[in-house]
């Protein structure tokens, strides 16, 4: 289990930073900068640029994604803005409306 | 389905956090806390920010103040600067505190009274079944029970009396009727 968890009917704005990894089942507002993974389950809502080591997107998302390692869009994952990753998959059945960097 | 919400120890956050479900702290806020369930701030756990929840159970540093519904409890190691305000307020030795105590009153609403009028009649001291408008009149003036009229007190069945009976005298007589 992650060692920070937002979950289902908690809502957060502002801005979090974090050391370790996050697992989003609520509602985040603002600005998410995290050095581990970030996981956007789904029923999430996440309305705030992502910066992380690694993202999954199961949830909803409306933002500009930034990953040093990946960027994992899964099925049903929906995802508003730009990517920035290394790697990037985008699964069956996922939505994705935005541009994307995967520096060449 | 329980909810438990955590920031860990590597988060910092600034910004409020609001909604339904449990808390628990243990990394850096700086901002609001305002949750329908109950929230835990741990050891670790840096606050700069007004907590607002049923129940608040405190080891960490707080600077704000501190509202629960049900109650506030400030447990060894804590650090409060601000104010404490809650249905029931428990203090351990070892917790710190600067700020002015507020008990009695349920943090903000009606809706509270009467969950905090429910959580707060089991610490009291144990006492005869009264009717409803009696203890809601009772915590009205802060010390609930004893303020109470003694017309009052006559009004139910008297406190079960428990003989005084020596140390070992009871076990002597059980012996005794084998």
């Amino acid at each position: 289990m992650a060692n920070t968890v937002i979950a289902h009917g908690i809502t957060i704005e502002g801005e979090l930073t974090s050391d370790e990894d996050v697992l989003i089942q609520g509602t985040l507002r603002g600005k998410l900068v995290s050095k581990d993974i970030v996981k956007v389950e789904s029923g999430a809502v996440v309305e705030a640029d992502i910066s992380a080591s690694s993202l999954s997107v199961g949830g909803q998302i409306t933002g500009n994604v930034t990953a040093s390692d990946r960027v994992d869009l899964m099925a049903g994952g929906r995802l508003i803005g730009d990517v920035k990753a290394s790697r990037l998959t985008i699964a069956d059945g996922a939505s994705f409306k935005g541009n994307v960097d995967m520096d060449v | 389905m329980a909810d438990v919400s955590v920031v860990g120890q590597g988060i910092f956050l600034r910004g409020s956090i609001r909604g339904e479900g449990d808390l628990e702290i243990r990394g850096r806020i700086e901002g609001d806390v305002e949750v329908g369930g109950d929230v835990t701030i741990g050891e670790g756990a840096l606050i700069k920010a007004d907590v607002t929840a049923r129940r608040i159970t405190v080891r960490g540093a707080v600077a704000g103040n501190l509202a629960g519904e049900d109650g506030v409890r400030l447990e060894q190691g804590a650090r409060v600067v601000g104010d404490v305000r809650g249905a029931s307020i428990g203090i351990a030795e070892g917790a710190l505190l600067r700020g002015n105590v507020q008990t009695g009153h349920a943090a903000e609403g009606q809706r509270g009274r009467g969950r905090a009028a429910a959580a707060a009649r089991p610490t009291a001291r144990p006492e005869p079944r009264k009717a409803p408008a009696v203890t809601v009149a009772a915590k009205g003036n802060g010390s609930p029970r004893r303020g109470a009229p003694a017309s009052e007190e006559r009004a139910g069945p008297p406190p079960p009396v428990v003989p005084a009976l020596k140390k070992g005298a009871r076990a002597a007589l059980r012996k005794r009727s084998r």
